[in-house]
């Protein structure tokens, strides 16, 4: 059950840094809007989780905030990708496409090919 | 580097104590704000947007938990406040800290005591030596306690040139030389050194340089010094300008060409050479042409290893070059061993690590032992505190406090004392390590044994406060931790106390700790039994009312006829002193590791292949026998009538004849030495020289009239009638009048120079005996608090019982059984250990079993008694109690 859940928070720090990239700095409700409409169920609940996750890639300096407006002008959170956040995106893409690829090999693999 | 930076982030926050709480506080009160927008949108009502808005968000305080934990260093803060904690309960019971404290602290002292001898002797042999660990001993033949110089200076170069497994080869011959030609002439030790010595030791002149290669070349040679930095600062002031100018070295002139670093003291550990010459200078220094005979073995010899190379290798490659020496110059090889043996410099069989190598392993297993026993000791008085915790620690658990918590708060605590307890051992360490010079008398050897808290002694102090602190802590941790929380906060203190007094844990580090006491007990009483049995065997010679003083001749300028000449007047001068009941001359003293060894050749004995004939032999003058009070079985001893115009005559001990000459008459017989031949005139009664606990070894006694040496030691052997130091003023007196400028040295009643010859069976006496004492004392005031503290927690029942209608009698004893069956059975796990223990002291006992029935019994009776008394005061204390006081008590 840890484990499922380590995986997820791993997986949860890679969807924002995809999120910043797609949609440009967000506030943190925006990315948790962003993050649910793709993901769906995921993250419906505990909203509230993405933010020390938010602190801590900011501390691994992967993005950066600052304040600013939201769209009804009042004062919010934004969250951009800094260059190293981009860096770290782009390889972790590729490393989850090859285990990707990897286990879909895997797992369509039948008995007689293995003979 | 991610993880860095965040890391160095954190820690930044944590210092300044910065958090970024009010930034989360505004962007979840946006974020509710938005989602309730949104909400508000999809068509809920103002509540339920609001509802689930902060439904999906989640627990705020979580969050903010989390974000804090992000924000700072949760495991440095808790650390921090776990230590702050422990501070305040350490402050808080003094009295529990200071016994604590000083109980680790006599246990960890003890270890880095030992440790800081063997730090500066065996890690450490050769001061200012590079890589010391590459460099081995090279020894011809079997180890022996009596290691005799094995190499000739012909076998050694020819060893130097052909091997492929060292890099180097050095060879050195020490013992004392006279610096001269200064105000008063002052003997100094020093070395003949191959020219290699330094570069091959990596030891580099702080001033100066180190010997060049043609120095040292056979033949040849310079005369130049390389000195000690002491006789640099002593002698010359620290002269800056030394190098280059000339000091007189038993009276002929040589070229300082260095100074050699403060901390180097020579290539044997434990010796001080203090004055460095080429080999090839042996006729200046000692008048002898050693150098260049192949069949004189004089030289010590250090190798320093290729890398890679093993010392199975080495050994079998030098064994093979010395069998082919061997057989080119079978003449010179036929009677010594010619099988090499290497040895580390640690157990090197030269200097004083051959006998220290065995001596403190073992002393430092002993200290362990005391160790384990301060830590169990620690261990039950933590427990004791840790029960009256309970409570406490439960409701710890029942707030939610993890385990690893618990026992973090635990071994913090325990480290806390445990570095306490160290910092203490290093003050005490600061003062013990020099009591291994204590046990050195004055003797003519130089030994140098500066053992100090030094940088290794430093780690291992904390490494092993910390590992004491584990040990202490882990148990009342784990049963703390392991409370069933509900059952213990509804106790009652009355039901916490009746389950108590059953705790196995407490008595059995009770049992432990007098089981510890009793195997350090029993080594100390085996040790003094040793020592003292050591003691009353019979050397041989009466030491009692012997003074001894030195003076030697060669450097006052004596020639062989006029030094001769000069001897007899002394021994006359002082046979007519008044107290003085017989005067001789040798040029050794018993035990103190003085006496020289000579290659013989005995008649009508045929010696086996490489059987070493280099036998103990004694320079002595008339009148040595009645001096020293040794049996003569057969024969005379020396008269003023042996003289070098008489006959040259010899006296062998027992073993000698018995050795060479088995059932022949040994009178008449014949041994050459140097040359010259000796008639056996005399045969004497056996006397231990070297140690008293090894047997007798075959020594030959040759006249000093007639083997003559200026170049050794005199040392005036006086019998007198009542205390020997009363004689000494005259004494000096009478050899000023004879020679006013002749230094007297070493003026010492026999007996105190012996102590040398019992040097490390005093040491191994004194230490485990001060263990022994204080692993009693331990172990009394561990039982003392267990039982105290049980009959404390008892005082409720002891009330009901006396209040039903039991005696004062019955609970005294109730109170004394309990503490008496762990008593015995700490006593019988004890003997069972000491038993198995012992068996590692048999090869450094003398006269006393390992399994010696006496000591044991005596020693288990002793601490039966100490035992007993330590639990009498609180059962009788108990017992006087009132019941109604008793049963009021909570």
């Amino acid at each position: 059950m840890k484990q499922k859940t380590d995986v997820l928070s791993g997986t949860l720090a890679l969807m924002v840094l995809k999120t910043l990239e797609v949609m440009g700095p967000q506030h943190g409700w925006g990315i948790a809007r962003r993050i649910e409409q793709i993901s769906g169920d995921l993250l419906a609940v505990n909203q509230g989780t993405l933010y020390p996750l938010l602190l801590k890639l900011e501390h691994e300096g992967s993005i950066a905030s600052e304040w600013g407006a939201s769209d009804n002008n009042r004062r919010a959170r934004f969250y951009r990708l800094t260059a190293a956040g981009r860096k770290q995106l782009q390889a972790e893409t590729r490393y989850w496409e090859l285990s990707a690829a990897i286990i879909a090999r895997f797992f369509t693999v039948k008995a007689e090919d293995l003979t | 580097m991610r993880a860095l930076r965040r890391f160095m982030i954190r820690l930044g926050n944590f210092a300044t104590g910065h958090s970024p709480d009010q930034r989360l506080r505004e962007e979840i009160a946006e974020h509710l704000a938005l989602q309730t927008e949104a909400n508000l949108r999809a068509g809920m009502s103002l509540a339920e947007a609001r509802r689930q808005a902060a439904i999906k968000l989640g627990g705020v305080e979580a969050i903010r938990r989390r974000q804090h934990d992000e924000a700072g260093l949760p495991w440095l803060e808790n650390l921090l406040s776990d230590l702050k904690y422990a501070l305040r309960l350490t402050r808080k019971n003094p009295g529990f800290t200071a016994v604590a404290v000083l109980t680790l602290a006599l246990g960890i002292a003890a270890n880095t005591t030992v440790l800081s001898w063997v730090s500066a002797t065996l890690w450490n042999p050769i001061p200012g030596a590079a890589h010391t660990s590459d460099l081995l001993t090279i020894m011809r033949g079997n180890r022996t306690d009596n290691p005799t110089p094995p190499f000739s200076f012909p076998d050694l170069l020819d060893l130097s040139r052909r091997t492929r497994t060292f890099s180097g080869l050095l060879g050195y011959h020490h013992d004392y030389m006279s610096l001269t030609g200064v105000a008063r002439p002052e003997r100094i030790y020093g070395a003949l050194t191959t020219a290699n010595y330094f570069d091959l030791l990596g030891v580099h002149p702080v001033l100066g340089r180190a010997f060049l290669p043609r120095e040292g070349a056979p033949h040849a040679g310079a005369a130049v010094v390389v000195i000690g930095y002491g006789v640099w600062q002593h002698h010359f002031g620290g002269d800056p300008s030394i190098i280059g100018k000339a000091i007189q070295i038993n009276r002929h002139p040589y070229t300082v060409v260095g100074v050699a670093p403060r901390d180097f003291t020579g290539s044997a550990p434990g010796l001080r050479e203090e004055l460095w010459i080429p080999l090839p200078m042996d006729r200046d220094v000692w008048g002898f042409n050693r150098p260049d005979y192949r069949g004189i073995f004089w030289l010590n010899v250090l190798g320093r290893l290729r890398p890679g190379v093993t010392r199975a290798q080495a050994q079998t490659e030098l064994n093979l070059l010395m069998q082919g020496i061997a057989e080119r110059f079978p003449e010179d090889h036929r009677n010594s061993p010619n099988a090499i043996s290497l040895d580390p410099l640690w157990r090197s069989p030269f200097g004083i690590n051959g006998y220290l190598y065995k001596t403190l392993p073992m002393l430092l297993a002993l200290a362990a032992v005391l160790l384990l026993l301060a830590c169990a000791n620690v261990a039950s008085l933590l427990l004791v505190r840790s029960v009256e915790r309970r409570r406490e620690m439960a409701i710890r658990l029942g707030m939610g406090a993890s385990r690893p918590a618990i026992i973090r708060q635990f071994v913090i605590e325990s480290l806390l004392l445990g570095l306490l307890g160290g910092t203490a051992a290093l003050v005490i360490t600061e003062w013990t390590s020099r009591g291994i010079a204590a046990f050195v008398p004055p003797s003519s050897l130089p030994l140098t044994l500066g053992a100090h808290v030094d940088q290794r002694v430093l780690f291992a102090t904390i490494a092993v406060s910390i590992l004491a602190a584990i040990i202490i802590g882990i148990l009342p941790a784990l049963r703390s931790s392991r409370l069933p929380v509900q059952s213990v906060l509804k106790e009652e203190a009355a039901s916490v106390s009746l389950t108590w007094h059953k705790s196995r844990l407490l008595s059995g580090l009770v049992v432990a700790q007098i089981a510890l006491s009793l195997v350090l007990l029993v080594c100390a009483g085996l040790f003094t039994r040793s020592l003292r049995k050591a003691r009353q065997a019979d050397p041989g010679f009466e030491a009692d009312h012997v003074l001894l003083a030195s003076y030697e001749l060669s450097p006052a300028g004596y020639t062989r006829a006029t030094g001769a000449a000069f001897d007899r007047q002394v021994l006359d001068r002082l046979a007519a002193l008044p107290g003085v009941e017989s005067a001789t001359l040798a040029d050794f003293s018993p035990l103190s590791f003085s006496l020289h060894t000579d290659y013989l050749q005995v008649q009508g004995y045929v010696p086996q292949p490489h059987e070493s004939m280099e036998i103990s032999r004694a320079i002595v003058g008339p009148n040595y026998f009645r001096t020293l009070r040794t049996a003569l079985m057969a024969g005379r001893e020396f008269t003023a009538a042996d003289t070098a115009e008489s006959q040259p005559v010899a006296v062998v001990n027992q073993a000698f004849a018995d050795r060479y000459w088995p059932g022949a008459n040994p009178l008449g017989q014949q041994v050459t030495d140097g040359g010259e031949r000796f008639t056996v005139v005399g045969v004497a009664g056996n006397a231990r020289y070297r140690f008293l606990t090894l047997p007798p070894e075959p020594v030959i006694y040759l006249p000093d009239a007639q083997s003559y040496s200026p170049t050794h030691d005199t040392i005036i052997h006086l019998r007198t009638t009542g205390d020997p130091r009363t004689v000494a003023a005259s004494l000096e007196i009478a050899i000023h009048q004879l020679n006013p400028d002749l230094p007297l040295f070493n003026v010492n009643p026999l007996p105190v120079t012996m102590q040398l010859g019992t040097l490390f069976g005093r040491a191994a006496a004194t230490f485990a005996g001060s263990f022994g004492l204080l692993a009693m004392l331990l172990a009394a005031v561990g039982l003392y608090g267990v039982v105290a503290y049980s009959t404390r927690q008892r005082t409720r029942e002891i009330g009901i019982r006396m209040a039903l209608g039991a005696r004062k009698g019955a609970v005294y004893r109730l109170l004394l059984g309990q503490g008496f069956r762990l008593t015995l059975a700490g006593l019988v796990v004890g003997a069972v250990l000491a038993g198995a223990f012992t068996r590692l002291l048999k090869a450094q006992l003398y006269g006393v079993s390992d399994t010696d029935m006496l000591t044991f019994v005596s020693v288990g009776l002793l601490l039966a008694a100490v035992a007993l008394l330590a639990c009498h005061i609180p059962a009788r204390r108990a017992a006087r109690v009132d019941p109604m006081v008793a049963l009021r008590h909570q």
